[in-house]
């Protein structure tokens, strides 16, 4: 590592950070001062801390928050594994592949509200998937309206857009891998499974990392199917943080605490990415 | 006038058309056909008063009220004029974002419009939004289905129809069915595996809204919440809404003859699929009904059979934003729009919904050219918004009255007891109408 | 196990996994060919006849491009493909910067860019709008390209992949006289193809989805992307269905057809990776 002028610093980091200040770190600042106001009788009020205290004895933040620990608890570890394993799957040569590959890269340019709009066709009591049980005498089930099964509709929902997105960066990860490691180890004659936990995994650390912290991170602030197919219910079992925010402040019109509860949200996501990086950020080089 | 973003945008995109106006006024619309109405307007406007330049901007019907209330916080100064919905009325003036007209403007409205929406457009005394439509509700009903499953359909408009103001009268008076009847008929045509082998029996446009079921307890002569606003205890959770949801919790727990959740336009999409035998829904879906193979008919909003009639009303405002630079320039617009022979004949004519002019009300009644199917549906919404009209609560906690209200309904579909529902949403309006109106 | 039946295993977990990725799509893509009034028709009750376009008609398509949706995908593949250009230079940069140089504070502002990722865009849109209009730029494409370009997640996954390059290839390079673009120009970006592709994607579907924010800076409208032009296939009363699935599928064709010829990047040298065996 070498220490460098400051013209060059500043040619190669000026553009990145001085975008980021402009339109990420300022109007993050105006929205973190916004959670110190409230709305009295159509005046802003200065509020303190009042948004934050208020949360402490807010019945609805703390299912809320219960909803949202499950939902991440499930839908994170899911992701990931899958993404990995299409990965896998991806960059094998097999005839026939690159038809495969193509039909793998579908959710990608399907944006979510579409997506939601489509799968709510096939998830509905009527819909695509009890139509085609009923044919096997299976159903109808309610999918989406039935505390059981809603937050995993939403999981599955998310996961088919996602995967597909995570499965690019875990194949750029693995096409950093260099072959010669993976072939030395196959004429010492380990196996495909040993090769993929002591060789594959350690070395596609970095890349893991990454993606598990973009996708916790778009997980927790995730929302629109929620606010698309149940509205947070039934009975409360898919409100999310993030909508019960959302809420608060777009329809509701109280930023103060739709702010309070955002800056409750991001500060819990930056305990569990920390802890991440604690995790897997070692460097990966032991393997060999 | 001039402003400088709107210069800067007018010469980004190349337009030079300001050149010659003096005052640039942009009017903030929905997307589609009430944004065509508006153009229109502004049109005609613009013959009329040269110096003036409106321009109608618009978003898409999903994101209106979330992407215009951030215009409208962040005071954004090229907004002038914002299209408003009736329930946001309260919650606007209470935040500041538009002005209240002055009094001549007020007894002007008063004298020309109908009361229910002159009194949605009012907050803390003062008139804050101008109507400009109502909306009503009728029962679509399928005659060939009920006719297959044995049920006589009830009376009503039907394609070939002529129909004389008092005969509207009537059928509104002797001839509306009451809810019993349409559970009954509903049972009658689908049997108990509605959906699966034969068709629904019956079903709401919005599913679980506000809008669409407050008929359900106004019928039963309850409000929703106390005059104050302060409390929906001992209203929403009251035996008259306790009854209500009860027979909206047999359509699907008990009877299921009716879909547990519907998308906006998808009930009008299984009726003319043959699919639904009858829906309640807005006049808007006569022309889609209208074209379709279907043998239908149209009658008036259902009642409780010890209740009284009572329909859903109210639909969108006008209103000037407080950021204006030229309020005194909006305000006239708003006027020709709203209150003006002009401008209201113009709106009417292109967009073709019920009026809240007293003046095109009467026209509507009067004029032979309202006689014949699908105008006739008009005249009888006429009646209804003059006697049944039910106009939602004027409350600044109104999107969380709203929110309690979705989501309990939603719930007892969904098997929740209504009980429960009914006294968790209280508790939601209780909760939030504290916060908002605490000092 | 034997090879044909393990061959055989493998097809059939990978066929099953296109299946479920598909079929949703294949609905919509059908339905796009029937008319609006026909897309529930079989569903309610479920026939198979719902997997078929019948009656077929092209009119969903005809309709799309008479709104003018040709130039909104247009519009959309210019904010994109500026954005993804510049944030390519950008971050690339920056993430060359931070896991090549050593500075005071270096940690503690990585850790903010990290990070700055990491609220809600609903939380920073009314902010930034403030921001936007007070440079002038509502109703400019600025407003939409250039916000977007520097992106903490891509300074990330650029500092994570230079990071990993051994130093050695930069202090040889050093020694041979090599001034720093040439070494980054000449060494790391061809390494750095997977990762650009990566950041690429992540700053292309980024815009290939914005929604919210286009309706916010652009209000004028007179320049529309593919989510706003969407959103208008729903209105007060009625949706378009045929129409709504139908740039559906031309919109997930779009980014499906930019990364194809970018496979080769991906496939080549892997043969001995993986758990082909």
């Amino acid at each position: 590592m070498n220490r460098s002028p400051i013209p060059l610093l500043v040619l190669t980091l000026a553009p990145a950070l001085l975008g980021l200040a402009v339109f990420r770190a300022y109007p993050i600042g105006l929205a973190l001062y916004e959670s110190l106001y409230t709305t009295i009788g159509g005046e802003r009020v200065f509020a303190g801390f009042d948004n934050y205290l208020m949360l402490l004895t807010d019945v609805g933040f703390w299912k809320s928050l219960r909803v949202t620990l499950w939902f991440n608890l499930i839908i994170n570890p899911l992701q990931v594994a899958l993404a990995l394993a299409l990965a896998l799957v991806f960059v094998q040569k097999l005839p026939g592949m690159a038809f495969f590959r193509l039909l793998f890269l579908i959710p990608i340019g399907i944006s979510l509200p579409v997506a939601v709009i489509i799968w709510r066709i096939v998830l509905l009591p009527e819909g695509f998937l009890n139509g085609a049980l009923g044919i096997v005498g299976l159903g109808p089930y309610r999918f989406l309206t039935s505390p059981d099964f809603a937050l995993y509709s939403i999981i599955a929902i998310a996961t088919w857009k996602g995967i597909s997105y995570w499965m690019i960066f875990l194949v750029g990860g693995l096409q950093n891998i260099p072959p010669e490691i993976n072939e030395a180890a196959r004429l010492e004659g380990a196996s495909p499974w040993q090769r993929l936990w002591l060789i594959t995994l350690p070395l596609l650390r970095p890349t893991l990392l990454f993606v598990l912290v973009a996708d916790i991170t778009i997980n927790f602030l995730l929302f629109a199917p929620v606010f698309m197919l149940t509205g947070g219910g039934p009975r409360g079992s898919t409100n999310v943080l993030m909508y019960e925010a959302y809420k608060s402040g777009f329809v509701f019109g109280d930023m103060g605490r739709a702010m309070a509860i955002v800056v409750c949200l991001v500060a819990l996501l930056l305990v569990i990415v920390a802890i991440q990086f604690r995790l897997l950020s070692s460097a990966p080089k032991e393997a060999k | 006038m001039t402003r400088l973003p709107m210069l800067t945008t007018a010469l980004a995109l190349g337009l030079t058309a300001t050149a010659h106006a003096e005052t640039t006024l942009t009017v903030l619309m929905i997307e589609g056909l009430d944004k065509g109405a508006m153009e229109a307007v502004a049109a005609q406007y613009m013959r009329e008063h040269t110096d003036v330049k409106v321009e109608i901007q618009s978003l898409p019907w999903n994101q209106f009220f979330q992407v215009s209330e951030m215009r409208l916080k962040s005071k954004d100064a090229a907004v002038d004029l914002i299209y408003t919905d009736a329930p946001v009325v309260a919650s606007y003036a209470a935040n500041g974002y538009i002005l209240p007209f002055d009094a001549a403007i007020a007894d002007d409205a008063k004298a020309k419009l109908v009361a229910p929406s002159v009194a949605t457009g009012t907050y803390d005394g003062k008139l804050y939004s101008l109507p400009m439509n109502s909306s009503a509700q009728v029962l679509y009903y399928n005659a060939d289905l009920l006719k297959a499953a044995g049920v006589t359909p009830p009376k009503g408009l039907t394609r070939d129809s002529i129909t004389k103001p008092d005969a509207i009268a009537q059928l509104a008076t002797g001839d509306r069915w009451t809810f019993e009847q349409v559970a009954e008929a509903a049972k009658a045509v689908s049997g108990d595996e509605g959906g699966k082998g034969k068709p629904w029996g019956f079903a709401f446009e919005q599913f679980a809204e506000l809008y669409q079921l407050q008929p359900l307890g106004a019928s039963l002569g309850s409000e929703l919440i106390s005059t104050d606003a302060k409390t929906a205890d001992g209203y929403l959770n009251g035996d008259a809404w306790t009854k209500a949801a009860t027979w909206w919790s047999d359509l699907f727990n008990k009877a299921n003859v009716s879909p547990r959740s519907l998308g906006f336009g998808e009930a009008a999409q299984m009726f003319t699929n043959g699919q639904l035998a009858m829906f309640v829904g807005g006049t808007w879906n006569v022309p889609a009904v209208a074209k379709s193979s279907i043998n239908f008919g149209i009658a008036p909003h259902p009642k409780f059979a010890d209740g009284k009639a009572a329909t859903p009303t109210g639909s969108w405002y006008l209103s000037v934003t407080k950021a204006s630079p030229d309020t005194a320039a909006a305000t006239d617009f708003a006027k020709y729009a709203a209150l003006s022979d002009e401008g209201t004949d113009v709106w009417f004519k292109t967009l073709n919904q019920l009026p809240t002019t007293n003046r095109l009300l009467d026209q509507i009644n009067a004029d032979p050219a309202f006689d014949a199917f699908p105008a006739n549906v008009m005249r009888l919404s006429a009646w209804e918004s003059r006697n049944t009209a039910a106009p939602r609560p004027v409350t600044v906690a109104f999107s969380q009255l709203q929110d309690a209200f979705r989501t309990a309904f939603t719930d007892i579909a969904n098997g929740v007891a209504v009980d429960e529902a009914l006294g968790t949403a209280v508790d939601a309006y209780n909760e939030a109408a504290a916060r908002l109106n605490r000092k | 196990m034997p090879p044909i039946l393990r061959k055989a295993l493998i097809y059939l977990a990978i066929a099953a996994v296109a299946f479920v990725f598909v079929l949703p799509l294949w609905w919509a893509i059908l339905s796009s060919f029937r008319p609006n009034e026909a897309i529930f028709r079989d569903l309610f009750p479920f026939t198979p006849r719902a997997l078929w376009p019948e009656p077929f008609t092209l009119d969903a398509y005809v309709a799309i491009f008479e709104r003018g949706f040709g130039t909104i995908i247009a519009n959309t593949l210019l904010v994109a493909g500026l954005t993804t250009a510049l944030g390519l230079i950008v971050n690339g940069l920056a993430g060359y910067a931070f896991a090549l140089f050593e500075f005071p504070g270096k940690s503690a502002v990585l850790g903010i860019v990290v990070v700055s990722f990491m609220l809600p865009f609903e939380a920073i849109a009314m902010p930034l709008y403030s921001v936007v209009s007070q440079l002038g730029w509502i109703d400019h494409v600025a407003a939409l390209v250039v916000p977007s370009v520097a992106n903490g997640l891509a300074v990330f996954l650029f500092y994570q992949f230079f990071q990993q390059v051994p130093k050695d290839y930069y202090e040889a390079a050093r020694l041979e006289g090599a001034g720093w673009l040439r070494i980054l120009w000449s060494v790391y970006v061809p390494l750095s193809l997977p990762t650009c592709i990566s950041a690429g994607l992540m700053l292309f579907i980024f815009q290939w989805e914005a929604f919210l924010w286009p309706l916010l800076a652009m209000p004028a409208q007179q320049f529309k992307v593919i989510q706003v032009g969407m959103a208008a296939f729903q209105d007060q009363y009625t949706t378009a269905w045929n129409q709504l699935f139908g740039a559906a599928v031309i919109t997930a064709l779009i980014p499906m057809l930019l990364l194809i010829p970018l496979q080769r990047y991906y496939v080549q040298g892997l043969a001995g990776s993986g758990i082909k065996g």
